[in-house]
């Protein structure tokens, strides 16, 4: 592998933590999933309309924030960086695609809400994440079918070696739960606190997220 | 730059104009445009009751819309795909209409409109081994595939990848296009000075790209090249572009420094140009920013075919190759005034065209944006011009 791991940030309806330096937090309310998350000490600075973001949007930004504070990078909402993310899930759109739908339905089939219609993209979660960390390098939302995260980890690691940007993110997120890992090319990292791929996806499995289907 | 070239040796669409490229092409040509008052659903509340879908499609079929235009483009296309291509699916939603039935007379189930099931369809429809990947990227999302698959190729992980996209036009998409305001009232006028919003559209279509050593020893036809791409993100907004459009600029030169060449080797520009104000003047304001006051014929074919969201880009692609092949520049159907910025660069009539380098560009929401370089693939992009 040519590139490394310098961030894992992972969320669970119960807790979020990183991997690298090794946090782990249990929710002060796991009743209270979405809400309580922006009261969290997740993010360095308000993330605008956060309460109107879809489950996998929410999920995906912290992720994403947990990994950046596992490399230790700061970022600020006057700067964007040359950053890529790709992401995956199992279901794409599927629970906001039926929720924007319905209330379209119930409200008598004349006006959508445009606030649910944009999560109706898979993309949209990557959206917000790279709107609110300012990334500007690709957005990809990917599936496949198998072997499903070290095959994004790998994808990601193809478009940085191509030199199409300088640093990736890839996230997996459900609803519920979770992971973002923030590569970078080896001759980039200034650490030695980096993780490979195997390292990563084997934490991965031991803390049961994604265990069975990915 | 990779030695390896990804050359397009098999390609076809079907859109409003009709099923084949050539019906595209002629429709174009002809200036008329394929968005009409369509009865697929009821549109009267929404801004627009005109949207260009293909004609014949049934919405109450027992397949699915995307699943009606893409089983007889691949059937027909069948001899031509080596069952060894990798599949690369692009779409934004899909088999949407099986999700419409479920939530609205709880026939079928809502899974069945997931993006991996029609993936796992169009793997059997399209006789590929490979089990596939799905790429979205909104209004992108076919022209980030095909960066992609160009990519692959580029690196020898692939030797042949199946590109396919796919997008109807639905009840669903329409009614939330419809709330963001994104529509004309009447059809989309692209960089028109009185531009008021997009049309929608449907599409699908597919590309096989190949390593061209392969295509030469399978002396399969080489109908052009992707030779290079630049993907990007505004990071500034969820529905609306970067006013300043530096982020499409940006994809337009990482292309450019991908080929190593300069802008003055660029002969054609395929805009994504939805007809709405802020796409369009994002977009002329990338292009100056790229390629100075040198004005480049500049067209979009959203004002013929509607915007055929995450297919727009393959099929953009496919008419670019068209454009490179017979050397015209296709008319902007529908502009009649253009706007002051795109003075001198778009027009309502074809041109003579003898470049050998299209710029093609998508932006989508979520401030996404690919620019991909197509050339004819006959000779060096370094020698274009």
């Amino acid at each position: 592998m040519m590139t490394a791991i310098t961030g894992i940030g992972w969320i669970t309806q119960h807790e979020y933590g990183n991997v690298i330096h090794n946090l782990n937090q249990r929710y002060s309310d796991p009743d209270l999933l979405h809400s309580r998350l922006y009261n969290e000490d997740i993010f360095l600075y308000p993330v605008k309309n956060f309460g109107r973001f879809d489950a996998i949007s929410k999920m995906t930004c912290c992720a994403v924030a947990l990994a950046f504070h596992d490399a230790k990078i700061q970022y600020s909402e006057d700067h964007k960086y040359d950053m890529g993310i790709v992401g995956m899930n199992t279901c794409g759109s599927l629970a906001s695609n039926i929720c924007y739908f319905k209330d379209y339905i119930e409200s008598g089939r004349t006006l959508a809400r445009g606030n649910l219609f944009i999560y109706t993209l898979p993309s949209s979660p990557l959206a917000e994440a790279a709107i609110y960390f300012g990334c500007q390098g690709p957005l990809l939302y990917m599936y496949f079918l198998h072997e499903q995260i070290p095959s994004l980890l790998l994808h990601a690691e193809k478009i940085l070696l191509n030199g199409e940007t300088t640093r990736m993110l890839a996230v997996v997120a459900e609803e519920h739960k979770a992971v973002c890992f923030l590569l970078t090319r080896k001759k980039d990292t200034k650490t030695n606190k980096v993780y490979s791929h195997e390292q990563a996806i084997s934490t991965i499995r031991e803390k049961h997220l994604f265990k069975e289907n990915f | 730059m990779s030695a390896v070239k990804a050359v397009v040796v098999a390609c076809n669409i079907v859109t409003a104009y009709g099923w084949g490229v050539d019906d595209c092409w002629q429709g174009l040509l002809s200036g008329k445009t394929a968005i009409n008052r369509f009865d697929r659903f009821s549109a009267k509340s929404f801004q627009t009751r005109n949207a260009a879908v293909i004609p014949n499609l049934k919405i109450d079929s027992k397949e699915s819309l995307v699943m009606q235009m893409l089983i007889p483009l691949l059937r027909q296309a069948s001899t031509a795909i080596p069952d060894d291509a990798f599949l690369i699916l692009a779409t934004t939603t899909g088999e949407i209409d099986t999700l419409e039935r479920y939530v609205l007379d709880s026939s079928g189930d809502p899974g069945d409109s997931r993006l991996d099931y029609l993936l796992k369809k169009v793997k059997t429809l399209s006789g590929v081994n490979d089990r596939g990947i799905i790429i979205s990227a909104a209004c992108a999302s076919s022209s980030a595939a095909v960066a992609q698959a160009a990519s692959m190729i580029h690196s020898g992980e692939h030797d042949c990848v199946l590109v396919i996209a796919c997008d109807c036009v639905s009840e669903f998409v329409m009614a939330g296009f419809s709330s963001l305001m994104a529509l004309d009232k009447d059809m989309a006028h692209p960089f028109d000075a009185n531009r008021k919003g997009l049309s929608l559209g449907e599409a699908a279509g597919f590309i096989l790209l190949m390593n061209k050593t392969r295509a030469i020893r399978e002396n399969r036809p080489i109908i052009g090249e992707i030779a290079a791409w630049g993907l990007t993100n505004d990071a500034n907004h969820m529905t609306g572009p970067s006013r300043d459009g530096k982020g499409l600029a940006l994809a337009i030169q990482k292309a450019l420094r991908l080929a190593d060449v300069s802008a003055s080797n660029v002969g054609c520009i395929s805009a994504h140009g939805t007809g709405t104000l802020y796409n369009d003047s994002m977009e002329m304001k990338a292009f100056k920013t790229v390629f100075g006051t040198r004005a480049l014929p500049t067209y979009s074919i959203k004002g013929g075919t509607g915007h055929t969201m995450g297919a727009a880009g393959l099929v953009e692609i496919v008419v670019a190759l068209q454009s490179l092949k017979k050397g015209i520049v296709p008319p902007t159907v529908n502009v009649r005034d253009v706007d002051d910025e795109a003075q001198g660069w778009v027009s309502s009539e074809s041109s003579v065209f003898d470049g050998a380098v299209t710029i093609t560009t998508n932006s989508g929401f979520g401030g996404i944006n690919a620019a991909l370089m197509v050339t004819n693939g006959r000779k060096e992009v370094k020698d274009a011009y």
